[in-house]
């Protein structure tokens, strides 16, 4: 099994109203080589919900979720397109492939089950091996960093860097998720810990 | 693997159920920061061997919201569609003002105490920061804290009590309330990753330990905290608001 899929945790959640189907499904996971956190919801609202404070890797759900909420699945496809959605299939249902990106059968054994989402997993790792790989900074992160512990403003910074406010944006976001800290305050402790301003530059 | 992974699995439905028949004491086997709950309905700890109808009796507390409580505490978020009486939701309100004891004259007067003494044990320029950070962080938590006790739970006392003046006549409302709602979450997890992740401590294990558990019972409490106003309160104030 690829390796980055032991080591990054995945966040999967499970759709589906049948307690025996959804434990049955989260069982077989958590026995898998696949290192994942599971939610799960009954039903789709139950998911919207969800949906607003987190997004998943992957969605596993029973196809009858889906039945005449289409419209619903392709506006979330849109809003969220990271999301890989997998449907468990209890009966034919051919007309709702195009909404899913893989799929299985219940009937399918254990190792079936297992293979179709690590196939999804390995596309996924693929896509983001960088982003998973490496928790240190960029040059370009660190010329962001010291600005904003400098208290430039993203405008400000763009300028100095000559790029978008925009990408400005994106450093900020992946400076946040690689070093775990969000507040300005933070990011000033941590670029004097690691070096990149020193306390002198600071006060 | 269900105990503590709460957070992972708050939508799914933990293998047991709290029912008002089980007693006190084995659910605190199962998860010992239920003492935490204990303490904000102010149930004595020596809970014996009363159930939780029992207990519920013996402080006035509805089964129903006991319960639902309880699970939150236990990573089980069960579907929003019991309704709580205007006495249960004054028994939250005074719920999360105990909370809010615990945070303003413990648990961060308690984490204060730690970074200081790390401070005086290590005296980098790092720790000086982080004792700094710590302080501003504490001193918003304190406005946030003193803005609930002062503007939002008067308004959602007058309004369970006296519902037509109220809504008609304050600006204020339960939408306001969940909007006004900062993330103190945020910073305290920037703390966390500072200590986990990147800041170079030598030794003084007991202490940083110490520090860490702190902060870990914090934000568990923090967490359930959060999710009690928006699970419980926000969506009572909105019902009798649009009554």
């Amino acid at each position: 099994m690829n390796k980055t899929l032991q080591r990054t945790q995945q966040h999967i959640v499970i759709l589906e109203a049948s307690k025996i189907i959804s434990e049955g499904l989260y069982d077989i996971l958590y026995r898998s080589e696949i290192n994942c956190k599971i939610d799960h919801c009954d039903t789709l609202d139950e998911l919207f919900e969800l949906l607003e404070t987190k997004t998943p890797h992957i969605l596993i759900t029973n196809s009858m979720q889906f039945l005449n909420r289409e419209k619903e699945i392709k506006k979330t496809r849109k809003t969220h397109p990271n999301i890989h959605i997998v449907g468990m299939d209890c009966m034919h249902m051919p007309k709702m492939n195009s909404l899913f990106d893989a799929s299985f059968s219940l009937y399918d054994s254990e190792e079936q089950i297992i293979q179709t989402i690590s196939k999804l997993f390995e596309k996924l790792s693929f896509a983001h091996q960088t982003k998973t790989d490496d928790d240190s900074l960029s040059d370009r992160e660190i010329e962001v960093l010291t600005g904003i512990v400098n208290g430039h403003s993203n405008k400000e910074i763009a300028e100095s860097l000559n790029i978008s406010v925009h990408t400005v944006v994106t450093h900020r976001k992946n400076i946040a998720a690689k070093t775990g800290i969000r507040s300005q305050s933070g990011l000033t402790i941590y670029a004097i810990s690691k070096e990149i301003i020193s306390i002198d530059d600071f006060s | 693997m269900y105990g503590f992974n709460f957070k992972m699995n708050m939508h799914y439905h933990s293998k047991y159920r709290i029912n008002p028949e089980m007693k006190m004491i084995h659910l605190l086997e199962e998860n010992h920061l239920l003492l935490l709950m204990l303490q904000h309905f102010e149930i004595d700890f020596r809970v014996g061997d009363s159930t939780i109808a029992q207990l519920c009796k013996e402080y006035d507390i509805s089964e129903n919201l006991f319960i639902r409580i309880a699970n939150l505490y236990s990573g089980v978020r069960v579907a929003n569609n019991t309704s709580f009486s205007k006495k249960d939701v004054l028994r939250v309100i005074n719920f999360l003002k105990n909370s809010h004891t615990y945070y303003r004259s413990d648990k961060y007067p308690q984490i204060r105490n730690f970074i200081f003494q790390l401070k005086q044990n290590h005296p980098d320029k790092e720790l000086k920061l982080l004792e700094q950070f710590f302080d501003e962080y504490f001193a918003e938590v304190l406005e946030h804290l003193n803005y609930e006790d002062t503007i939002a739970f008067p308004y959602f006392i007058a309004l369970l009590e006296n519902k037509e003046n109220t809504a008609a006549s304050t600006n204020y409302s339960s939408d306001e309330y969940s909007e006004h709602h900062t993330d103190i979450e945020l910073k305290l997890k920037d703390l966390k990753s500072l200590l986990l992740k990147h800041l170079k401590i030598n030794d003084d294990w007991m202490l940083r330990r110490q520090l860490l558990f702190a902060l870990y019972e914090l934000e568990y409490d923090l967490y359930i905290h959060s999710l009690i106003e928006e699970t419980i309160l926000i969506p009572a104030g909105i019902g009798i608001e649009n009554e």
